[in-house]
């Protein structure tokens, strides 16, 4: 493979692999079939005449509505190819490949095929639902290519499981240490034990910003409590800061990888059920125009 | 009576570890602090949380110490007794403490079961390790939403819609429906031209039947005065079979029964709020240009551009055979056509700058709307609607030169009346019956008047009264009038007709109105231009001259719809495809008039501008 040699040539590091990327498949064969496509439809509305003004209700408009509805449709298969497993010539890399670069054909066929005439109605709705499945469909792609490598380094060895143990255990060790707090101070140190790891929302998964943490408000407390000595080891409570302190380092670590895992999955949950919601609106869009015809 | 408290705590596999112990006292200590009886490692107790007191009977006294409630039987409580037989279950932090009398061995005693129930922090508890690293814990999972979302649009863009298209229940697809929201506008594609907003909100106006295509019946709702283009059969057949393409498109419309020539094929809607768009020239020439091959006994002839691509224009001329029958024929300019009009006038002698004519104008001056040598618009004035002219009129536009006064009478002037031969006739037998032989009625036409003393009323009676010397009779005076010479034989055609009463007869005038019968001008749109500058009327000696320019005149600034002249002109701009008597669409709305307006508009405003600049 050229491009493989190429980067090879180029990039020093990359240790060589066999592998080869979906989005590389056979020398980029899907993205050059888009391409070429993306061209031929471009070349043909320049040269296509439609009077008063280019629409889907041409010629060359019903044409395109035509691939444009059968490419989602074949787009969405992917959801059941990819949980048959089957080796070849249309393996899933193929498929995905195809899925991505045709997808993104689909950008300018589905354009052409609305002759630029965009309103508030349920043609415009299609389109814009389509849209947005295949930014998100962009937003997957880009985020499957840059967040792993971040996610891998921000893990270090460590599994998901271990980052919980390890949380646990500080817990353990924070409930030990607190034992001969006073009650105030014990209840200072409940925020954080109390303190669901996991809580918040998506925002929170996505920004990894929890203002609300409970560890944090326990240091802070603690930090603050009244009559507290100066020099590691004259106080109750400097055990248990230190180890608050441990905690949210721990804490931040998992939060950091729940933000990379939330930007890994999230477009999914915006690709997927907005590609029902485009078929659902395709159907309608396709009733609507032969219903009041 | 004591206590035996049992400790009760689980290996990580789930096996239970018991540590007991008695106590031979009446009360128990209950708190997180070491020195505790029942010490319990729990952070949310207090270090002296609350003490348990044995009040005889069995029953067992629960008090709080510390101020904070313990929760004895799923009930707050500081202060409670209960039955050690009853049992009680009394929950403090995440500990729980089950009260019990003793049996067997233990009888009489109160046993106290102690074990932690809740974890030590909440990431202690069990939790799922895939699904709570995974987004799906804060997000509702991908099929939900997709339904969700599924079926709001089918609820909202199909249901909704539907139910407001059946809605409409008024079968009459002229009433107007109510003007409010209707979901199905939501499926409208785009917004109607500007006159047919008043549909927008009502699609089954139009769209009568639900999977039906818009058909010519529900345009004729309205439009019931439009007419078809031409005998639909024949039509079919100047379209022709067409290009596979064309025939792909029609084998598919019929499938769709899309019959073909519907209004909506040209008129097509939806396409914004503007005005409706004129026709594209394709949609004419798609029939007309070749189309004495399809259809081969029309008299029309191939135009497929008018740049390059249109016949001579061909106006409709009015002709009158030798027994003087009048017929209108379209003649082509090609041929150098004459007309008959029945009208005696040459143009260039009217036209003249130096002549005496010329002169005439002159000195009747401004007063009298001259002042200068003729100009066209002397005697040509434009009708209500700018784009043609009024008939010329001879009371109007020819008697200030052409006068047909006779005769005074104590100062006022006795005119023979205009278009009536037989008043004529019998006005002069009356002024000569009335003393008139002494006085020769003034019946010459050109001669009578002259630059100089002849131009004004009085003088020109004068000098009819003058002729009273010369004498003469009514029948002489009335032959002079109808004869070269005569006011009348100079414009008209005179015929005697040997009838005594009235001896002559004049041939009737038909001034053309509208050469351009299946074609549209407007003058009003080439005010820019001079009358000369298309009409040579400056050199036309007969009034049977057809003053026509030829298209080649035309086609200095008009082109055809692409062409890259100063006025690109599609069909649409002179033909109307439905053949009413008005300009065509395009000119009425104002589409190619308005623009032209708008610039000269402009330039006026530029020029006041300038004008008004102090510097």
């Amino acid at each position: 493979m050229a491009s493989k040699a190429d980067r090879q040539k180029t990039t020093g590091r990359t240790r060589h692999s066999d592998h080869e990327s979906f989005l590389r498949y056979r020398g980029f064969l899907w993205l050059k079939i888009a391409f070429a496509a993306s061209f031929l439809a471009i070349l043909l509305y320049g040269f296509n005449h439609v009077e008063p003004r280019a629409n889907g209700g041409s010629a060359y408009g019903y044409i395109m509505g035509t691939i444009g509805a059968g490419l989602i449709l074949w787009l969405t298969l992917l959801g059941a190819r990819k949980r048959t497993i089957t080796p070849g010539r249309w393996s899933l890399k193929a498929w995905t490949s195809a899925h991505v670069y045709l997808g993104l054909a689909l950008i300018v066929i589905a354009t052409l095929h609305t002759g630029f005439q965009f309103g508030w109605n349920v043609h415009t709705l299609a389109y814009a639902l389509m849209m947005f499945v295949i930014i998100s469909g962009i937003f997957g792609i880009t985020a499957y290519s840059l967040v792993p490598q971040e996610l891998s380094a921000n893990r270090g060895e460590t599994t998901q499981v271990q980052m919980l143990d390890n949380l646990r255990m500080l817990d353990r060790q924070i409930h030990d240490a607190a034992q001969p707090l006073n009650h105030d101070e014990a209840e200072m140190v409940q925020y954080s034990l109390n303190d669901d790891p996991f809580a918040g929302g998506l925002i929170a998964r996505l920004s990894g910003n929890y203002p609300k943490c409970g560890t944090k408000k326990a240091l802070d407390l603690i930090r603050a409590a009244p009559g507290r000595e100066s020099g590691y080891g004259n106080d109750a409570l400097d055990q248990v800061e230190t180890l608050l302190e441990r905690k949210r380092s721990s804490l931040s670590r998992i939060r950091k990888h729940l933000r990379l895992k939330a930007l890994l999955e999230v477009w999914l949950y915006i690709h997927v059920p907005l590609t029902f919601a485009l078929i659902a609106a395709l159907f309608v869009h396709i009733f609507a125009v032969f219903y009041y015809w | 009576m004591s206590f035996i408290v049992r400790k009760l705590a689980r290996t990580a596999d789930g096996r239970e570890i018991v540590r007991s112990k008695s106590y031979n006292r009446p009360q128990l200590t209950v708190g997180r602090g070491t020195d505790s009886d029942i010490h319990l490692p729990d952070l949310a107790v207090t270090l002296h949380h609350a003490m348990i007191r044995l009040v005889g009977n069995g029953q067992v006294e629960i008090s709080a110490t510390a101020g904070l409630p313990v929760v004895v039987d799923g009930n707050q409580t500081e202060h409670v007794t209960v039955n050690a037989i009853g049992g009680a279950d009394v929950r403090i932090g995440s500990h729980d403490i089950r009260v019990s009398a003793g049996d067997g061995d233990e009888a009489g005693q109160v046993i106290l079961t102690v074990e932690r129930v809740g974890a030590i922090s909440n990431s202690s508890e069990a939790k799922e390790e895939v699904k709570v690293f995974s987004l799906a814990s804060v997000i509702p999972g991908k099929r939900p939403l997709a339904w969700t979302f599924v079926i709001a649009v089918l609820a909202i863009f199909l249901a909704w819609p539907l139910v407001a298209s059946f809605q409409r229940s008024d079968p009459d697809p002229g009433a107007a429906r109510p003007k409010s929201f209707h979901a199905d506008q939501m499926w409208s594609s785009g917004a109607l031209s500007q006159v047919h907003k008043g549909l927008e909100n009502d699609c089954r106006a139009c769209h009568v039947n639900g999977g039906s295509s818009v058909k010519d019946e529900a345009c004729a709702t309205c439009h019931t005065a439009v007419h078809d283009h031409a005998d639909p059969a024949r039509l079919q057949v100047a379209m022709g079979k067409g290009g596979i393409e064309t025939r792909f498109k029609r084998t598919v419309n019929g499938l769709f029964n899309r019959p073909p020539g519907r209004c909506v094929e040209c008129h097509t809607e939806h396409e914004g709020a503007t005005a409706m768009p004129a026709t594209d020239e394709r949609f004419c020439t798609n029939c007309h240009k070749d189309m004495k091959g399809r259809l081969t006994d029309t008299k029309l002839a191939d135009a497929a551009d008018f740049g390059d691509d249109h016949p001579q224009f061909m106006p409709t001329l009015r002709m009158v055979s030798a027994a003087g029958v009048p017929s209108a024929a379209r003649v082509s300019l090609d041929g150098k056509p004459t007309e008959n009009n029945g009208l005696k006038f040459p143009h260039d002698v009217h036209l003249s700058a130096t002549n005496g004519i010329a002169q005439m104008a002159k000195m009747l001056g401004k007063g009298e709307g001259y002042g200068q040598p003729l100009q066209c618009a002397n005697c040509h004035r434009r009708d209500a609607t700018g784009s043609s002219f009024v008939a010329v009129d001879m009371e109007a536009d020819c008697q200030a030169c052409h006068s047909l006064d006779f005769d005074a009478v104590g100062g006022t002037i006795r005119t023979l009346r205009h278009g009536d031969p037989a008043q004529v006739v019998a006005d002069i037998r009356a002024f000569y019956s009335s003393g008139g032989q002494y006085r020769a009625a003034a019946t010459q036409g050109m001669e009578r008047r002259r630059p100089g003393a002849f131009t004004n009323r009085a003088v020109a009676v004068d000098y009819a009264q003058g002729q009273v010397g010369r004498g003469g009779t009514a029948d002489s005076a009335i032959r002079a009038v109808f004869s070269p010479g005569g006011a009348c034989f100079d414009c008209h055609v005179v015929k005697p007709t040997g009838n005594a009463r009235v001896p002559f007869a004049v041939a009737p005038v038909a001034l053309t109105k509208r050469y351009m019968m299946k074609g549209w001008f407007d003058h009003a749109a080439h005010d820019t231009e001079r009358c000369e500058s298309c009409h040579a009327v400056k050199t036309s000696k007969l009034s049977s001259d057809v003053n026509l320019p030829k298209i080649a005149r035309c086609q200095d600034c008009h082109g055809g719809q692409d062409a890259h002249k100063q006025v690109p002109s599609s069909c649409a701009m002179c033909h109307d495809y439905h053949r009413n008597d008005f300009a065509p669409l395009m000119v009425r709305s104002g589409k190619v008039r308005g623009k032209a307006a708008q610039r000269l508009d402009d330039k006026s405003n530029e020029r006041a501008a300038g004008s008004d600049d102090p510097s």
